[in-house]
């Protein structure tokens, strides 16, 4: 540690502050360790708190040790937890499914052959990144809605539908294209059209039920009324739908043309969207306007950021305090009259109007007879008599004060009260 | 470490480049910056642990008297110091002077705890430079008091963040009983001056001890007349006396659990202890025995000794004697009576006036008090000393409907008070009671009284 301020070339004991006792600049020589040493009048001078920064690192390495290995080793759990994880999964049509039914042969030759692939599972997903020049594929989902197949249907990307539900398929395709019912058995098919896919991938076991409404549409891989592949093309996009979705299932992929037919198909642009629904999504393409990014302003994130920082610096700053609380034993607090308080409401809880009456009464012949000089152990005549001389009151009165019955109520009994006071003035004012 | 609000404020102007570029990462940058500024304060502030730092108080101060604390620091830490000091000092000590202060001295510390703020400096010292810091104190509770440490937050040059410790330096204030009962010792003293030289003609009994021979003055009792002198002088000659000297007084102090309870009008029952009342009547009647050329012991006592003064007098009496009942705090327990009959027989083993200043609660009384006074009272003058309540005497007025049960049970707490009284009277003792601020006065005079009659 180097003195920065030339200040501290001061002579010592010139400055108008320095302290008689220690001799300045001298005394902190020692710098970490406490030093103490005694003023000759008595006053300790303290250098330091008896640490240095090694020891202060292993205070607080004891103390915190516990808490930071447990951290550690739920941080430990949870990263290998996060590596371990599989990267695929066992969701059948999934483009990361290694089982059978899954799809993740067709999705990483795709991606070979440069498609990029986008895996999304809800349809507000799938309809913000189906954007022109992509292609949306999508899974069979049983348990589509209507908003949801309509949200889909109206994307500008390429569809390519798998065993499509009806709103969907009549949706995307303008009413040209129905679905029928299944056949049941896969049979291997002809292309039977232009379409340059099927063309490509010749005949391919599938089965079909597709139905055609209309004219505008081509239909390959017939058999009967019903096809295995409906294809659209409406200038600005083009919708396929197929009746099989196994054709891009990894354990048909080596069947006759299958690869070549899925290929074609899924690998028309460079982006392929791959829908594989949720069963629990409830989301129509509509949230996409209604919340994320379309109210708020593209840098709310970043200030509310920067709001988190001010509100962390601003917490650091109160939080600290200037030095420990002191702490002082202080007294009990019990007040001596709180037995006179806690025997006044016990008289009154119990409406003793008896007992209170008794009391006011004693206390009050007590000092009067004291003032009159009639001894404690006189009898009530004598007491009477006395205060009846010293009064000139009516003798009856006198004894009814004293010694009548008791007050009925609390009315009677504070009136009772202010009765014996005003006797008592009286017998002290004699 | 520790920030100010002008690393708050560095934070704040990381809006600007936030709203020029915003993305996360800008704010992940400034957080860095502002990290990186507080990260070189903090390295370019002077090391408090490097400071010289020095307390000194007063050994003691009067309950209610103002005094001061001085901190003094000597800066070794080769660079200029820019700090907030704390001199803490516990609640009861430090000076606030916006807090409502009692004439008694009795403030509730705990409500004191409250609005007090430990005095904080604000200091700039240059390297090797010293610096002495005055912090008010006005203790309002008797007793020791340890000091807190000192806190020193030291600044970096940009004032964004400050290194903080707390030192411990050592500094302790006894707090003495505020003695404010000596306001009656001059008229005390006086009337102990009129008693002294008194020929016995005014009051019979005044005084038993032979003083001197003087004539005789028109008005002088013809009883205390020397005959044997007048006929040796051929003028009439009379006796004076004076009242004894020499005679022992033994004040003890209960410290039970009835000496723990509030007594006075503080709000919601927070007055002082019934003992701070039993100080200032020992204080006052030490004081005066001692004068009147008594020897004075003073005793504090509840199951064991908690503090004894003998063997002081004249001018060395009351330092002593604040000074060992400083730090008397009553305690939770039942006394021990008959320990303390042991105490004052050991203590005092011929007659000597024995004044036991404890509470005069019927139940104490019957349990315990009764066989001490029975005991002592063969062998010394016993005076019993209660401190009365000055709430109860409010709840006493009480009369209308809802209060008249209160009156009713003090005037019952009364009758019990007074037939006790009149028991301890039966076995010898005299007993006063009286407020805490007229207890003091009274036992005084009680003590004048007894001087007077010859029953030391």
């Amino acid at each position: 540690m180097s003195a920065p301020a030339p200040t501290g070339a001061n002579p010592p004991g010139t400055t108008p502050g320095a302290t008689p006792g220690a001799t300045p600049g001298s005394a902190p020589e020692a710098m970490t360790r406490s030093a103490t040493t005694i003023a000759p009048d008595g006053a300790p001078t303290v250098v330091g708190d008896g640490t240095t920064a090694r020891s202060r690192a292993a205070r607080r390495w004891r103390r915190a040790r516990w808490t930071v290995l447990v951290l550690a080793a739920v941080a430990l759990v949870v990263g290998a937890l996060a590596v371990s994880r599989p990267p695929t999964s066992s969701v059948p049509y999934a483009p990361d499914s290694t089982t059978p039914e899954g799809s993740r042969a067709l999705a990483q030759v795709l991606e070979r052959q440069g498609v990029t692939v986008e895996h999304v599972t809800t349809v507000a997903e799938a309809v913000r990144a189906a954007v022109p020049g992509t292609t949306l594929l999508v899974a069979p989902a049983p348990l589509m809605t209507d908003d949801q197949a309509l949200s889909l249907a109206a994307v500008e990307a390429d569809l390519l539908l798998l065993r499509p539900g009806g709103t969907l398929l009549r949706a995307a395709s303008g009413g040209a294209a129905d679905v029928g019912w299944s056949s049941g058995s896969r049979t291997v098919l002809a292309p039977g059209c232009e379409l340059p896919a099927a063309q490509a991938a010749g005949p391919v076991e599938m089965s079909a039920g597709l139905l055609l409404e209309g004219s505008g549409a081509t239909a390959c891989y017939t058999r009967g009324e019903s096809h295995g592949l409906v294809h659209l093309d409406d200038g600005g996009r083009t919708v396929t739908a197929l009746w099989d979705p196994g054709v891009i299932r990894n354990d048909r992929m080596l069947d006759d043309g299958t690869a070549a037919l899925a290929l074609w198909l899924a690998g028309d642009d460079d982006r392929l969207v791959w829908l594989v629904q949720d069963p629990y999504d409830a989301s129509t393409g509509d949230d996409v306007d209604a919340s994320g990014d379309g109210v708020l302003p593209p840098w709310t994130g970043a200030v509310g950021l920067w709001a988190l920082l001010c509100v962390v610096v601003a917490a650091v700053w109160r939080a600290r305090r200037l030095g420990p609380l002191v702490a002082e034993d202080l007294p009990v607090v019990v007040p001596a009259a709180e037995a006179t308080r806690g025997r006044g409401r016990l008289y009154r809880r119990a409406r003793a109007h008896g007992h209170a009456a008794a009391a006011l009464r004693a206390a009050t012949a007590d000092r009067a007879a004291g003032r009159l000089g009639v001894p404690r152990s006189a009898d009530p005549t004598t007491l009477v008599d006395a205060v009846v001389r010293a009064t000139g009151s009516d003798p009856t009165t006198v004894a009814d004060l004293l010694y009548g019955p008791p007050p009925a109520d609390d009315a009677a009994l504070a009136a009772l009260a202010r009765r014996l006071d005003e006797l008592e003035s009286e017998v002290h004012r004699s | 470490m520790a920030l100010t609000w002008r690393a708050v404020v560095l934070a704040l102007v990381g809006l600007v480049p936030v709203l020029l570029a915003p993305v996360p990462g800008t704010v992940v940058v400034w957080a860095g910056v502002v990290v990186l500024a507080c990260g070189v304060d903090v390295a370019l502030a002077a090391s408090p642990r490097r400071l010289a730092l020095t307390r000194r108080v007063p050994a003691s101060v009067r309950l209610g008297d103002r005094t001061r604390s001085e901190l003094t620091i000597v800066n070794g830490a080769g660079r200029r110091l820019r700090a907030v000091v704390r001199d803490a000092w516990p609640p009861s000590v430090a000076a606030d002077d916006d807090a409502p202060l009692r004439s008694g001295g009795a403030l509730v510390a705990a409500r004191a705890a409250t609005t007090v703020r430990s005095a904080r400096h604000r200091v700039d010292v240059r390297a090797g430079d010293g610096v002495r810091l005055v912090t008010p104190l006005h203790p309002t509770r008797r007793g020791d008091r340890t000091a807190g440490p000192v806190t020193v937050r030291s600044f970096g040059p940009l004032g964004l963040a400050a290194r903080q410790v707390s030192l411990p330096v050592p500094g302790r204030l006894r707090v003495l009983p505020e003695f404010a009962s000596r306001r009656h010792l001059p008229s005390r003293l006086a009337r102990l001056r009129e008693m002294d030289g008194r020929s016995a003609v005014q009051v019979r009994g005044e005084g038993t001890e032979f003083d001197s021979l003087r004539e005789y003055v028109v008005g002088d009792d013809v009883r205390s007349i020397d005959w044997r002198a007048t006929a040796r002088r051929g003028d009439v000659v009379v006796r004076t006396w004076r009242p004894e000297r020499d005679r022992r007084v033994l004040v003890v102090l209960d410290t039970g659990r009835t000496a723990a309870t509030r007594v006075g009008d503080g709000p919601g029952g927070t007055g002082s202890p019934r003992l701070d009342a039993s100080i200032e009547a020992a204080l006052l009647l030490a004081a005066l025995a001692d004068r009147a050329g008594d020897r004075v012991q003073v005793v504090a006592f509840d199951r064991t000794l908690h503090a004894r003064v003998a063997g002081a007098s004249g001018p060395r009496l009351l330092p002593e004697l604040a000074d060992s009942l400083a730090g008397v705090e009553p305690r939770l327990v039942e006394t021990d009576w008959p320990g303390l009959v042991g105490q004052v027989r050991s203590h005092v083993p011929q007659r000597a006036l024995v004044v036991l200043l404890t509470a005069l609660d019927p139940s104490a009384v019957e349990t315990g008090l009764l066989t001490v006074v029975d005991q002592l009272a063969g062998t010394h003058q016993v005076v019993v000393a209660g401190v009365a309540d000055a709430e109860v005497a409010q709840l006493r007025a009480g009369r209308d409907a809802s209060t008249v049960y209160d009156a009713a049970a003090a005037a019952r707490g009364d009758l019990e008070r007074t037939a006790v009284a009149g028991v301890l009277r039966r076995y010898g003792a005299e007993v006063v009671e009286a407020l805490p601020e007229q207890l003091a006065p009274a036992l005084a005079d009680t003590y004048l009284a007894l001087k007077a009659a010859g029953r030391l």
